[in-house]
């Protein structure tokens, strides 16, 4: 569950969501689940050119499953704390 | 249970017309809206029709063609959003992406027949463009509902991680009987790399002990009347 509290943690921040169709959406993160689904608000598209026609959504709900990646606000993460805290989960501490 | 993209539905119940469920494997009816229009991909938008909201799926059935109608499951709905940008499209709609399975012969080009399968993007249009909130929450709703299938093997194993090249053994940390072998193991300190943090050693050790190749080393700690080797 550690992405999941990770997540929970960064609600408010701009965060940049890869799907792994290769669309990248920027937005405010609204919420997240334990699936580690995502709900954006104020929403666009970073490269329009393969979905031009979801230019501007103000909310949206991305299912976890097709998350490639999650681009996180440089100053949101504390890298060595993640790292470690990751290893420990891991090891089912 | 065939997952795949957009597909053509016509199983009607008779009477109300309502969509045959599969209700032996627990789908039920979420929402029903009427009065809703689809477009499928860059396609005119088709009216007029009824949307129904399952748990596991979405189903559109034309009011007029009763030969017609659409579904997807949710685990096939990669995101849905609320599109009101008069610019993007015309009329206010919930904007979906639908994950399609890429296939190694694309031959959308060859025939004229719609593929369903190859449709990546569908709008909802409701005529009451009020109920845009209340369909996107219901989509979330019923998006949480159909999350991945977790694969027995992982639920059961548990942890496979590898924190080390001597790590040869899969799956043997999770064993009850492992801790009495810290207890009474003299080995226990080959576990301790990170300045004596039990937490970290013990599955470390419980791998080490299970491993074969250190069968050896037990023998000669718990038997030390063997002189065989």
């Amino acid at each position: 569950m550690l992405f999941f509290s990770y997540f929970k943690d960064l609600v408010g921040q701009e965060v940049t969501v890869e799907l792994k169709n290769d669309l990248a959406i920027r937005g405010t993160l609204h919420s997240v689940d334990q699936y580690l689904n995502i709900k954006l608000e104020n929403t666009r598209v970073v490269d329009q050119d393969k979905f031009p026609h979801m230019l501007s959504v103000r909310n949206c709900f991305i299912r976890g499953s097709v998350v490639r990646y999650v681009q996180l606000p440089p100053d949101g993460v504390d890298v060595d704390l993640l790292h470690d805290a990751a290893r420990r989960e891991a090891r089912g501490g | 249970m065939v997952v795949g993209g957009l597909r053509e539905f016509a199983l009607r119940r008779n009477g109300d017309g309502s969509p045959a469920l599969d209700e032996s494997n627990g789908e039920e009816l979420m929402h029903v809206q009427p009065s809703v229009a689809v477009a499928l991909g860059s396609r005119s938008v088709e009216s007029p029709g009824t949307l129904y909201i399952t748990s596991r799926k979405l189903i559109w059935l034309s009011d007029v063609d009763v030969a017609k109608g659409y579904a997807v499951d949710f685990l096939s709905i990669s995101l849905h959003a609320v599109s009101r940008d008069p610019q993007t499209y015309s009329s206010p709609c919930i904007y979906t992406q639908i994950e399609v399975v890429e296939d190694d012969e694309d031959d959308t080009e060859s025939t004229g027949v719609l593929d369903l399968s190859k449709i990546r993007e569908m709008r909802l249009v409701p005529s009451d463009s009020t109920q845009l909130d209340t369909l996107f929450d219901v989509f979330c709703e019923c998006a949480e509902l159909n999350p991945e299938p977790v694969e027995e093997e992982e639920e059961e194993s548990g942890h496979n991680w590898v924190f080390s090249a001597d790590q040869m053994v899969v799956g043997g940390g999770g064993e009850e009987d492992a801790e009495w072998q810290i207890s009474q193991s003299p080995t226990s300190v080959i576990g301790h790399s990170n300045g004596g943090d039990e937490s970290i050693a013990q599955p470390m050790l419980e791998l080490r002990i299970n491993d074969q190749r250190f069968d050896d080393a037990e023998e000669m700690v718990h038997e030390s009347e063997t002189k065989d080797h």
